[in-house]
């Protein structure tokens, strides 16, 4: 038998696979295809103080082992949140995290005051949606503001305080060592990378947005790296992830230093995804006799 | 758990030209729950799955059809799969059609929107509901499905933009037509044109337009399928979002065209 719990700063999860924010949903519609008591986790999808419709549609284009997406933060704003769907979430048996994305440091501030009265388990600080136009990725780009943000965030919540990490940057272990020297528990990355996609005949953007995030394998062997980088970098945990789609890719992430992973476009085409993960990182630890999952964490043995 | 995802074999591929393709698939469980008006998610070699509406279903052998227009690579390899190849499938998804109510139905489609719009009057037979298809095409050659629409509806009127077909034009001009004369009982076996007569329609964006316009105008309750470009198909993206009314309050909301849609009432739809 193969230990699969792992553990970010005082939360045990049950195993290392979250689902990724923004693609899962509230984890409603994707109890028809899981047993969502045996995921490690469920990001919700990104939260602001009031609800948010997003951006107009084309929101999606199809890339080469990818996809980009323009969604733009649409959620019900943390009220519905509170009163709709996290009783909801909290009753499936898993870890549950709230994503907050405020455009400014007092939304992100009153979020997780709001938050910290209520059971959830985590909060996931995004510092790094490229689909809006204000806050979110601006605070991520720079480890000055990362700095302030989290730790205004931190003074105002108990709750275990993750922060997600934005790839659009020059030098990613900074802005998590920014954010581990302000209170951080844990450091998630990567969001997706800013890209683009054109129709040629129509000379137009594909997405409505111009531009949007891409995610998917397109991404993974960047997010590797950045996982790799971050990890050697701070002391708290990291959680992986950028284009797992199978067990063994999860591992990969897990080597390169993190202690979880988050699946996010894989549920998109495979809605089993999570729970195959899992599965599959059962059956390769087995065979490799590794008793328990966190044995994996950070044994890349480079050049 | 009701899992909604399988590896269902082709049975048939049935070529119509150049362009079309219809291909016959085979689950029991998709035939037993399928609404007409919804979609199933197939997969291909691309990233993302395909979506099309459901053309057909006979319960009899557990087979389903869908209608593909051959646009670019995805459908260009579902067209291309033999008898006996396996496709990974998520459905049936979204919210289809709704004919309570319904003692007369007039369908209007364009283009790749006659495929599902079959699966409508397939149904509307089953239930006894009189059947008026209107169909509109740019060409003659590509006028698709006519002997299938003419086998099962109790009237056809087939438009062409080029002519060469019942009506030259489009299917909102050939719909314009066709209420004139049901208004004057000319055709139909009712005698008026009121709530009971269902306008339900599956095309390009600017003829639903037209035809939620001219049904609202006469008073007929309309069912407009959307299309919108989509992640999953099963509502945890939020990629596939279409601009709905809510008439209660005024507000404007991005509903899910693979949840809550790809059909809703004409009337809610900002265009
Ligand atoms: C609810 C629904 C029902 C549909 N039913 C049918 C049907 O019965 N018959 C039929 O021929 N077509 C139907 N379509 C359109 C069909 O899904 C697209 O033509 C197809 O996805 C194009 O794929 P491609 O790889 O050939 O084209 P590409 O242009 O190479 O596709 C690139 C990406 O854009 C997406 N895309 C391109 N065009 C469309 C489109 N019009 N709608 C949605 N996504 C698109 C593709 O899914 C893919 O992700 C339906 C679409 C929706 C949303
Ligand atoms: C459709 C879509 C919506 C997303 N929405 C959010 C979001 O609301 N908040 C967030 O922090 N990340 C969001 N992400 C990013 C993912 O959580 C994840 O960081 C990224 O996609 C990389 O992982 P992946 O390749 O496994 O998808 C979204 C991604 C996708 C594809
Ligand atoms: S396609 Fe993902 S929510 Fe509709």
């Amino acid at each position: 038998m193969v230990n699969t719990h792992v553990q970010i700063g005082e939360l045990t999860l049950k195993n290392p696979v979250i689902a990724a924010s923004g693609t899962f949903g509230f984890g409603r519609e994707m109890q028809q295809w899981n047993n969502l008591s045996q995921i490690g986790g469920i990001s919700s999808k990104g939260l602001t103080l009031n609800p948010r419709l997003g951006n107009d549609p084309t929101r999606v284009a199809e890339t080469a082992s990818g996809m980009l997406n323009s969604v733009g933060l649409q959620n019900p704003g943390l009220q519905a949140f509170i009163e709709h769907e996290l009783p909801f979430m909290l009753g499936l048996g898993t870890t549950v995290i709230a994503n907050i994305a405020g455009h400014s440091l007092e939304e992100n501030v009153q979020m997780a005051m709001q938050l910290d009265q209520t059971a959830v388990h985590a909060i996931e600080l995004n510092l790094s949606c490229p689909n809006v136009n204000k806050g979110c990725m601006a605070f991520g780009s720079s480890a000055h503001l990362i700095q302030e943000v989290v730790r205004a965030v931190r003074q105002s919540t108990t709750k275990p305080l993750w922060v997600k990490l934005t790839p659009n940057v020059t030098a990613i272990s900074e802005m998590a060592l920014a954010a581990e020297s302000a209170g951080a528990d844990a450091v998630c990355l990567i969001n997706t990378l800013l890209g683009m996609a054109i129709d040629r005949r129509s000379r137009r953007p594909v997405l409505r947005n111009n531009t949007g995030g891409l995610s998917g394998p397109a991404v993974k062997p960047v997010a590797l790296r950045m996982v790799w980088d971050v990890a050697k970098s701070v002391s708290i945990p990291v959680i992986g992830m950028g284009g797992i789609m199978t067990g063994e890719d999860a591992l990969e992430f897990m080597i390169a230093g993190a202690t979880a992973v988050q699946v996010g476009t894989a549920n998109l085409v495979k809605p089993t995804a999570c729970q195959d993960i899992i599965n599959e990182m059962i059956m390769i630890a087995t065979a490799e006799k590794i008793t328990s999952f966190s044995q994996y964490t950070g044994t890349l043995k480079t050049w | 758990m009701t899992q909604i995802e399988f590896n269902c074999p082709v049975v048939n591929q049935h070529r119509l030209n150049d362009q079309f393709v219809i291909l016959t698939l085979k689950s029991a469980a998709i035939c037993d729950t399928a609404q007409p008006g919804q979609f199933v998610n197939l997969s291909c070699q691309e990233f993302l799955r395909r979506p099309f509406g459901i053309m057909a279903i006979d319960r009899a052998t557990n087979e389903f059809q869908v209608g593909i227009q051959i646009k670019g690579k995805g459908t260009k390899q579902l067209a291309g799969l033999k008898i006996g190849d396996i496709v990974s499938i998520l459905g049936p998804l979204g919210h289809g059609f709704d004919m309570t109510g319904a003692r007369r139905i007039i369908t209007v489609g364009g283009g790749t929107g006659v495929f599902p719009l079959y699966f409508v009057h397939q149904t509307a037979k089953e239930l006894g509901i009189e059947r008026i298809a209107i169909c509109g095409y740019r060409s003659v050659e590509d006028a698709i499905l006519r002997d299938e629409f003419k086998a099962i509806a109790n009237r056809t009127v087939f438009a062409s933009d080029t002519g060469g077909l019942d009506v030259i034009g489009h299917a909102g001009h050939a719909l314009q037509i066709a209420l004139e004369q049901l208004a004057s009982n000319t055709i139909g076996s009712q005698p008026t044109l009121d709530q009971s007569t269902f306008i339900l329609t599956c095309g390009p964006k600017i003829m639903m337009q037209k035809v939620a316009e001219m049904a609202l105008a006469n008073g007929l309750s309309c069912q407009v399928s959307l299309e919108e470009h989509m992640g999953c198909g099963i509502g945890i993206c939020l990629v596939c979002v279409c601009k709905i009314k809510n008439h209660e309050t005024a507000e404007i909301n991005h509903q899910r065209c693979c949840v809550e849609g790809p059909v809703f009432a004409a009337e809610d739809v900002v265009w």
